[in-house]
């Protein structure tokens, strides 16, 4: 058991940004990373994708900046930088060498500050298509690359913050003005809708200072924030979309709302989805892929969420010939199994053990390491919850798992999605001609 | 671009960047074991999961031609039953140690990755010998493999990217090279794989002599030579001797400079690759200017193709060039998608940015690529499992770190010049020359052939073969 402890100092500047330092000399580099409180869960109707577009217009340039110059010159610095977005938060994150630290904020808080005056159409149209590739590449032409937009409109109700994903659609994109690019950088973007966290080869005061310096004169927005949503309860009856096209194989995906993220019903769900499919000796891995042979693969895993729900789901990759329905019969006894009984003593332990190592290893880079920092600073309100995760994993006992998986995963609350390999699609044999 | 002057609402001038001091790689203590084994530690403080990798000098030449896989299976079935323990029991005592394993070939050899926390360091080398020493290869085990496998096969022909690769590497490699085919072998050899086939490669190749393994982490208080003696000493160092690194080169198809268009109706996109042979890091005149080339030619968001084919076309989210060097000749590697309706443009620009580094690199260009690949190593080597995969890697280069931290320090000397130089060097051993712009590159695309065939035609490019993945 290898206590984590990471150091981490906070101060809140006069204009509402947090800035957190967690100091770290064993390289000369420091993390930069920036969580702004918007993601796709803030769009409106009608304007599905437009926080990730306007992510990509961040680097196109603002009032001293030329376009692409963000990247270039801190690239010439020695930065691996870049951006995502995601239902709750947008993030700029940048390592650069000790002496570019200052670069890196003065560059962030240009465009963080004074975007606008940059935006034009042309930039707009451009990473649009930019944007529309992005999709086609990551999603459209790949099998199962919609698997997961399926999942959120199952799972989640028309009307729900997250039932549309962040790439959003195309459409909507479209629609998109360079008036709106102005309205939602007003609405969102300001110092105290942020979290700057630095990882890294500089003091707490330094840390401080630097961000004083770039971000001190950068005014407050007036941030119209609705309080999140109540907790959405589980599904009351199963429900089921089906996809057949040509995918190489059946895969089913069986998915769960779940608490929000870092509750401690959360964290017995975690443990819950591990024990049934999240580790190599999880209960449908060796009851469908070792015992039946009726699989190939089996996944598990959790997304945590903070508007009113989470999501948790099992992938299966059904073995060629095997019935998909008597998979997913089986999924539900598993999950009924232990639901009565609960996990045993050596499933615990193996889940622990394999949380911390993945925990701990997510950590020892410093870029990742600030990413959860300003994660947990700017949406469960606590950056020490780096050092305190596996404790609270540690903390759940046999008796939380059996209770949540009757509460959360009863397979009467199942959303399930399946992509079913159409007869006819093609195979690996080739027939070659000139 | 950007105005450097300071703006009076904007609070800050712009800062001047002080340079970085002058880097090493981690500096390695090593130890040999009687058995062969040489043990390669580094010390990093504040890294508590330790990253431990052995490099096999285990070639793909040596499959049987009608059982190409096997490699790959016995690598996946080395941790699925021992002497001790059924394939069940094993996975659950590697998870309650916290033990993250696997194990994989390259053209490189076999390399065997462990992750874990510090304290159980102990316990899972020896979970490891049982693995490397004591695997039973269970037939249903087995069997299992092979199915995934021919799973996976399907999987990585339906994916483009994957398809593109597979195709390149068939266009690429003479037809008689292990190379020209993929790793894993393909659903006729792997299909044939026996238990016997699986427990001989394993007798034969996973012996001591000639391995290299590397351990990286917070080592304080850790006696690691004694741990690893402990667990391994046992190890059986195999009936002859044995180099650390390979040392065969891949022949090339004679009739490699061509384009395949691998047909996807209705494709949304054009995947491409576009490759031709390169250098390895014993090459005259240096490694160094390479990495930079590659970099200044598609190697950021900035680079000369995205440049063009992203920031000014719209066509891609990005497409990324690189040189990959292998013991013996390697590749440079152009990878990416691009609008299905683009392809002819996408294919002809990029062949012209590609083929432009004959006209010669401008000293801020240069300058960058020396800048973003010099000023990034210590941060890209500061995990322990960044630095372990590095240090293997090398050793299966029949290098050492020393050797990375050399050639960094050669990268920040290089200048135009030298780069204008490597990219003639390259052109002439590749025949990329003014013969046409196909002359001297494998051009691989997957996508609508039916849409784009007569375009693609219509560029000279050479000779274009239509590949259709059949029915089921």
């Amino acid at each position: 058991m290898t206590s984590i402890s990471y150091p981490l100092a906070e101060r809140t500047l006069a204009n509402g940004l947090r800035v957190i330092v967690s100091e770290d000399h064993a390289v000369p580099n420091v993390a930069v990373n920036l969580w702004v409180g918007v993601g796709s869960r803030h769009e409106a109707p009608g304007r599905t994708g437009f926080a990730h577009l306007f992510e990509h217009l961040m680097f196109q340039g603002s009032r001293n900046v030329a376009s692409g110059e963000h990247f270039s010159a801190l690239m010439d610095e020695g930065a691996r930088l870049n951006a995502t977005t995601w239902f709750d938060r947008t993030n700029y994150f940048e390592t650069v060498p000790t002496g570019a630290l200052d670069l890196a904020l003065w560059l962030e808080a240009d465009r963080h500050g004074y975007l606008l005056d940059a935006v034009n159409q042309e930039n707009l149209d451009n990473q649009r298509d930019v944007v529309k590739e992005e999709k086609r590449q990551r999603y459209d032409n790949v099998p199962y690359g919609t698997a997961l937009i399926d999942i959120y409109a199952t799972a989640f109700p028309a009307d729900h913050p997250y039932h549309h994903p962040t790439i959003g659609s195309m459409e909507d994109l479209d629609a998109a003005t360079v008036e709106d690019v102005h309205a939602f950088f007003r609405a969102h973007y300001g110092p105290n809708n942020a979290v700057l966290t630095l990882v890294g080869d500089v003091t707490p005061e330094d840390g401080f200072a630097a961000a004083e310096r770039y971000f001190g004169h950068l005014p407050a927005i007036e941030l119209h924030e609705r309080p999140r949503l109540p907790q959405l309860a589980p599904l009351t009856a199963p429900v089921r979309l089906d996809r057949v096209g040509d995918v190489p194989n059946d895969r089913l995906y069986v998915a769960f709302r779940l608490p929000v993220d870092t509750t401690p019903e959360y964290h017995a769900c975690q443990v819950a989805v591990d024990v049934l499919g999240g580790l190599a000796s999880s209960r449908l891995i060796r009851r469908l892929v070792r015992r039946d042979e009726t699989a190939v693969a089996v996944g598990g895993w959790t997304m945590g969420l903070v508007d009113g729900v989470g999501l948790g789901a099992f992938t299966i990759d059904v073995a060629e010939g095997a019935d998909v329905e008597r998979i997913e019969e089986v999924l539900c006894e598993e999950i009924s199994a232990l639901a009565e009984h609960g996990p045993d003593a050596e499933e615990m332990e193996s889940v622990v053990a394999d949380t911390e190592r993945s925990w701990l290893s997510a950590l020892a880079s410093i870029e990742e390491r600030a990413d959860h920092i300003s994660h947990h600073a700017l949406l469960t309100g606590d950056p020490g919850y780096v050092n305190a995760f596996v404790d609270h994993v540690r903390a759940v006992t046999p008796d939380d798992v059996r209770a949540v998986t009757a509460a959360w995963l009863a397979p009467e609350s199942r959303a399930v999605v399946r992509y079913l390999a159409e007869p006819g699609a093609t195979t690996g044999d080739e027939e070659e001609a000139a | 671009m950007s105005t450097p002057t300071p703006d009076a609402t904007s609070g800050a001038t712009r800062p001047v960047v002080a340079p970085p001091q002058p880097w090493a790689f981690p500096d390695p203590v090593t130890h040999d074991l009687p058995n062969g084994l040489h043990l390669v530690t580094y010390d990093v403080p504040g890294q508590y999961v330790l990253s431990v990798r052995l490099g096999l000098p285990v070639s793909l030449r040596d499959e049987p031609r009608d059982r190409e896989g096997v490699a790959t299976i016995m690598a996946r079935t080395l941790d699925e039953g021992t002497e001790q323990h059924t394939a069940d029991e094993f996975a659950r005592l590697l998870e309650r140690k916290g033990v993250g394993f696997g194990a994989g070939l390259s053209d490189a050899g076999l390399s065997v990755d462990l992750d874990v926390v510090k304290g159980n360091l102990e316990p899972a080398l020896d979970l490891l010998r049982q693995i490397l020493t004591e695997p039973v290869f269970p037939q249903s085990e087995v069997a299992r493999q092979v199915r995934t496998r021919l799973a996976e096969i399907e999987q990585e022909r339906s994916v483009a990217a994957h398809r593109a690769i597979l195709e390149f590497v068939r266009t690429f490699y003479d037809a008689d090279d292990r190379a020209s085919r993929p790793t894993g072998g393909t659903r006729e050899s792997v299909s044939a794989i026996t238990r016997d086939d699986v427990v001989a490669f394993h007798a034969e190749h996973v012996v001591a002599a000639g391995v290299t393994m590397v351990v990286a982490g917070d080592l304080g208080g850790l006696d690691v030579p004694a741990l690893v003696e402990a667990a391994l000493g046992g190890w059986q160092h195999g009936p002859r001797e044995r180099g650390r690194h390979l040392d065969t080169g891949a022949t090339l198809a004679g009739d490699r400079s061509r384009v395949v268009f691998v047909s996807r109706p209705g494709s949304v996109q054009t995947e491409l690759v576009v490759g031709a042979p390169g250098p390895d890091r014993s090459v005259e005149g240096g490694w160094a200017p390479f990495p930079v080339l590659g970099f200044v030619l598609g190697g950021s968001p900035n680079a000369r193709v995205d440049a063009v084919l992203r920031e000014e076309k719209g066509y891609t989210y990005g497409i990324r060039s690189s040189f990959r060097p292998r013991r013996r000749g390697g590749l440079f590697l152009t990878t990416g998608s691009v609008r299905s309706d683009s392809t002819e443009d996408a294919v002809r620009t990029l062949l012209e940015i590609l083929g432009g580094g004959s006209t010669g690199f401008s000293d801020k260009e240069i300058r960058s690529g020396v800048d973003f690949i010099s000023k990034t190593a210590p941060g890209r080597y500061a995990t322990a499992d960044s630095i372990a995969d590095e240090a293997v890697g090398m050793a299966l280069d029949g290098r050492t770190t020393a050797f990375t931290t050399e050639n960094l320090r050669d990268i920040a000397t290089v200048d135009a010049a030298r780069v204008d130089a490597a990219f003639r060097r390259f052109a002439a051993e590749a025949g990329i020359s003014g013969e046409g712009p196909g002359a001297g590159w494998t051009i691989v695309l997957v996508g609508d052939a039916d849409a784009h065939l007569e375009a693609i035609r219509g560029l000279g490019l050479g000779e274009v073969t239509v590949v259709r993945d059949a029915a089921r």
